[in-house]
């Protein structure tokens, strides 16, 4: 029986992420942003008045959760075409919402 | 030019050998290949057929994206050394070569094969500009050329997924009405290791020579057997 050998891309080397597509950093964003997410709660939780925590936090929910908008509607039928336009206007619109809750205080 | 090519045989060590290539004008990736061997190396092993953009044989990784050999310039590489290597997810045979079979496997397993419906006509109609003429349209020219299942992260996570291009002749099938074996295959469509095993991202359709999306094409299919299952 000869030796049967399947090459994989090796992802602790730099040849494994060469030409890594958008759409998988995409995918990627959105599921590290999970992870930290989990941190961050945690880190939240214990006291919620720090605003580095604040900031992450918001961050991290408007990066998971317009990344997953994109996810639903491309899952609904939107053209695999518009992946990169809708990566951009999920970023841009998370920014938008950021700079926007971040300076309106009501406290 | 330095060409940084994989090299593997069994029972030997992998390793990149280079040969320095005289480049010409217009030459590409499976022009410098075929240098490499006949005035360097006639041990180099890779595959190609019709050298024009046709067949898919001469598909490989060139530079860390899916390619097909004869239809990538050299000067679109930039000016550094570039690296040839055989797809990924195939069983190696040796050098740039790799097993296709387990690509017909996997189109098999998951009944990616037509099956005529009894009684149907021989030669059954379907207009140029009907509905189902058109929403099948942009799936139909696979060349089984195998970068797609080569870019396919599922497929390295997941062996028994039969990766892109099963899929996107599976989504032709179900929205072909000749077609009979949409039952059969339902079963299979709704395994873990099917049509969810798909994370929506792209690699596949980002390398398709034939500008086919499958992505677009197992997302369909998803839709269609929710639909079914909602009733």
């Amino acid at each position: 029986m000869p030796e049967r050998r399947v090459l994989k891309r090796q992802l602790l080397k730099a040849e494994g992420w060469r030409d890594t597509k958008l759409g998988m950093w995409a995918w990627l964003a959105q599921r590290v942003a999970a992870v930290a997410l989990v941190a961050v709660i945690a880190l939240h939780l214990q006291n919620p008045f720090v605003r580095t925590v604040q900031a992450l936090l918001l961050g991290l929910v408007l990066l998971h959760g317009l990344l997953g908008v994109r996810a639903i509607l491309l899952d609904f039928g939107l053209p695999v075409r518009w992946h990169r336009a809708l990566l951009a206007a999920a970023l841009g619109l998370g920014a938008v919402i950021f700079v926007v809750v971040w300076g309106w205080r009501w406290y | 030019m330095v060409l940084k090519v994989f090299r593997w045989a069994p029972g030997a060590r992998e390793q990149l050998q280079e040969y320095t290539i005289p480049v010409q004008e217009g030459m590409t990736v499976l022009d410098a290949l075929v240098d490499a061997q006949r005035r360097l190396d006639p041990t180099l092993a890779f595959r190609y057929a019709c050298r024009v953009g046709m067949c898919g044989s001469c598909a490989m990784v060139i530079d860390g994206r899916e390619r097909w050999a004869c239809r990538t310039l050299l000067s679109k590489l930039g000016s550094g050394p570039v690296t040839v290597r055989p797809l990924y997810h195939f069983p190696l045979i040796r050098d740039l070569v790799v097993d296709m079979t387990p690509f017909k496997e996997k189109m098999v397993a998951v009944g990616a094969a037509f099956v005529p419906d009894e009684g149907a006509a021989v030669f059954a109609e379907v207009g140029g500009d009907s509905r189902e003429r058109r929403r099948i349209d942009g799936a139909i020219e696979c060349i089984g050329c195998g970068m797609c299942v080569s870019a396919c992260t599922m497929v390295a996570h997941d062996a028994r997924f039969a990766g892109p291009a099963a899929f996107n002749r599976v989504f032709t099938l179900e929205e072909d009405s000749r077609d009979a074996g949409q039952g059969e295959r339902r079963a299979r469509l709704l395994e873990e290791d099917a049509l969810i095993r798909c994370h929506g991202q792209g690699n596949c359709t980002e390398v398709c020579p034939m500008e086919i999306s499958p992505t677009d094409s197992i997302l369909a299919l998803r839709r269609r057997v929710v639909s079914r299952l909602l009733g």
